[in-house]
């Protein structure tokens, strides 16, 4: 069986344009389209998060479906499983609003939807091939892309420059 | 019914079977333990005996069945979330009524003798009644633990104007506003000065106490009940310390647990308040293990020993108790006793660690607002988190709980601690 992607941050790319933001919010809306999505109530959410970090650090998180969630195993409802590509998913209809995972995730990714008293998270966008977020990055700084491949690049991508680094 | 279950029921004979494992109880911690068990051992029979009619249920949710707004069939635990392994063989109605640990066996009311070679005791915990309560034998008298009882409860709504609920512990509240939405009266008595008293002190409850206020709950606080008033069709009314009296057709007690460890008289399992357990969540019988309510366990660095009354420390546990009888050896790591997340009325709040610092040297920072509150306690040095409240707000409540239970020095965070404003952001470019 292939290896399942994951969706990767390269902090030192992000500009903080917060593209991702919106496009994650457009992919969750009932419109699908920006301007449908502004005017729509409740406003659609957007599931990863740029935080900042002093001085000009900007910093992408969004849910990792951890291999032990533990979101997962605290959930009070049994509202949060794993599907067969590995991802966390949340029932809206099973969750209670109890906001036990938002006390357990260590990562801040669980949005609360007041308006409907649920939690929310990244699913991986089901309906498309590459996470909405990831294709609309203009830096790269969202990756999708398995683990063995992911960090293969890193590793050539830090001996490059280690190796330019030692060149001087 | 999810493909992966099989059940059986009181009078299923059991003479002379054996199971490689035994599981008493059949909720949190019990099924938890079971599933991981599926994960490290494919063959060995998984046996899981539960004293309730009804097949595992996720209990924190019952309150949903008072209010009509659940019913049982969509609180099934197997198959939903983690518990999705199979051949887990689980038996209600099945009463253990005693354990010969030098046997290996236990025995099953009405219907014989069973061997293991692991057992695991997940009795969970049951509602104290506190026995200065006179009177409490009488219908229309519920301590909600149990379906069963949150089903009697949504029946004797119907003959009911005005609940009382004695206590005004979290368990109380839930069961509380269920009644609320049904259009029930109800007014809480509460002997501490405030609610929620376990979870927080009364100067940090006062957020709550408004949402509570607002949602119609009645509340009177610093009093106690000292008899229920009751004639033939069962309770009408509450008979209160200082004189008064309150007429309803319905009590709810809320005063907390005790650990259901009765069926171990007389073996030699070291019983102090709950069953006592190694860091391998073992107890001091041969091949036994504890986990859940049922469970004395320890406070993270400390080692201090605690019993907690949670959903997610009891399948916590429940998951390491699992791996260790499968024999992969794995250390608990303790837990917080109190480690709480919910939503009163319309004001979410996470309480976590120490919380109570009245008179004790701790350094404490509150901030409030009109909508939001925030505690957070430090240790004396003020050079580590010990424990938060958060109240209205309660954004990336889970790093600091991280933070809390790993006992991370936090001087270079603390400003964003006080603010909250602490994200994961700071761990992944290296401020924490
Ligand atoms: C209304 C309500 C709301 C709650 N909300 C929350 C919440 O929001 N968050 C949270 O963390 N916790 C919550 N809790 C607490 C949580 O439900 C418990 O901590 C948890 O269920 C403990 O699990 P356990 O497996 O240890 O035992 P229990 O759930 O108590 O289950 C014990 C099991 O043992 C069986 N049993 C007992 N004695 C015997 C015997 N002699 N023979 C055979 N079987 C036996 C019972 O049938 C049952 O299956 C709530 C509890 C209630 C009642
Ligand atoms: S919500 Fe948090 S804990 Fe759960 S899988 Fe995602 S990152 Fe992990
Ligand atoms: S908020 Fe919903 S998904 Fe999260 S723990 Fe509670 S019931 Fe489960």
């Amino acid at each position: 069986m292939s290896q399942p992607k994951e969706i990767f941050v390269k902090t030192h790319r992000c500009v903080g344009c917060l593209s991702c933001t919106i496009a994650c919010a457009v992919e969750h809306s009932k419109s699908k389209t920006l301007f449908g999505a502004i005017s729509e109530t409740p406003v659609p959410k957007s599931r990863v998060y740029v935080q900042w970090v002093e001085p000009d650090g900007k910093v992408p998180l969004v849910c990792r479906h951890c291999e032990d969630a533990p979101c997962m195993y605290a959930c009070i409802s049994g509202a949060i499983s794993r599907d067969e590509n590995g991802v966390v998913i949340t029932d809206t209809d099973k969750c209670i609003g109890c906001w036990t995972c938002v006390m357990v995730c260590p990562y801040g990714v669980i949005g609360r939807h007041l308006e409907e008293h649920k939690a929310y998270r990244c699913d991986r966008c089901p309906d498309r091939e590459i996470p909405a977020c990831v294709s609309a990055c203009p830096t790269g700084a969202l990756v999708y892309d398995t683990v063995d491949s992911f960090s293969a690049k890193v590793r050539n991508h830090v001996s490059r420059e280690l190796l330019r680094a030692e060149r001087g | 019914m999810y493909p992966g279950s099989c059940f059986g029921r009181k009078g299923d004979n059991v003479t002379e079977e054996k199971s490689k494992y035994i599981i008493v109880g059949a909720s949190a911690a019990g099924m938890a333990a079971a599933h991981t068990i599926r994960l490290h051992d494919r063959q060995g029979s998984v046996t899981v005996l539960s004293e309730e009619p009804d097949t595992p249920y996720f209990r924190p949710l019952i309150p949903f069945v008072v209010s009509g707004k659940k019913r049982a069939e969509d609180m099934v635990l197997s198959g939903c979330g983690p518990y999705t392994g199979r051949d887990i063989f689980v038996r209600t109605e099945a009463r253990v009524e005693s354990v010969n640990t030098a046997e290996k066996t236990v025995s099953v009311q009405g219907s014989g003798v069973l061997a293991y070679e692991k057992i695991l005791f997940a009795t969970g915990s049951r509602p104290y009644i506190p026995p200065e309560i006179k009177g409490t034998d009488t219908k229309g008298v519920f301590a909600l633990r149990t379906l069963a009882h949150a089903r009697n409860m949504a029946k004797r709504v119907k003959t009911s104007d005005h609940a009382v609920m004695l206590g005004g512990g979290l368990l109380n509240l839930k069961a509380a506003f269920a009644l609320l939405e049904r259009g029930l009266k109800v007014t809480l008595v509460v002997y501490s000065p405030e609610v929620l008293s376990q979870l927080m002190e009364p100067e940090d409850a006062f957020l709550i106490r408004k949402a509570m206020d607002t949602a119609g709950l009645k509340i009177k606080t610093g009093c106690a009940a000292t008899h229920i008033i009751s004639e033939h069709t069962g309770v009408t009314g509450v008979a209160l310390d200082h004189g008064g009296e309150m007429s309803c057709r319905m009590v709810c007690i809320g005063k907390g647990v005790r650990p259901n460890v009765e069926f171990l008289n007389g073996t030699n399992v070291w019983i102090d308040g709950g069953i006592v357990t190694d860091r391998y969540t073992a107890c001091s019988a041969p091949d036994a293990f504890a986990a859940g309510d049922v469970a004395v366990t320890f406070k993270p660095g400390s080692g201090d020993r605690i019993m907690t009354a949670l959903w997610t420390n009891a399948v916590e546990m429940g998951r390491c108790a699992g791996r260790n009888m499968a024999g992969v050896k794995t250390a608990y790591s303790g837990t917080l006793g109190i480690l709480n997340a919910t939503q009163v009325a319309e004001e979410p709040f996470v309480s976590m660690g120490v919380v109570h610092t009245k008179d004790r040297d701790f350094e404490v920072y509150r901030h409030a607002t009109d909508t939001t509150y925030r505690k957070v306690v430090f240790n004396p040095q003020g050079t580590r988190l010990m424990g938060a409240v958060f109240i209205g707000d309660i954004t990336n409540a889970g790093l600091y709980r991280y933070v809390i239970r790993g006992k991370m020095p936090v001087m270079h965070i603390k400003r964003y601690i006080m603010d909250h404003t602490l994200h994961y952001g700071h761990v992944m470019t290296g401020k924490m």
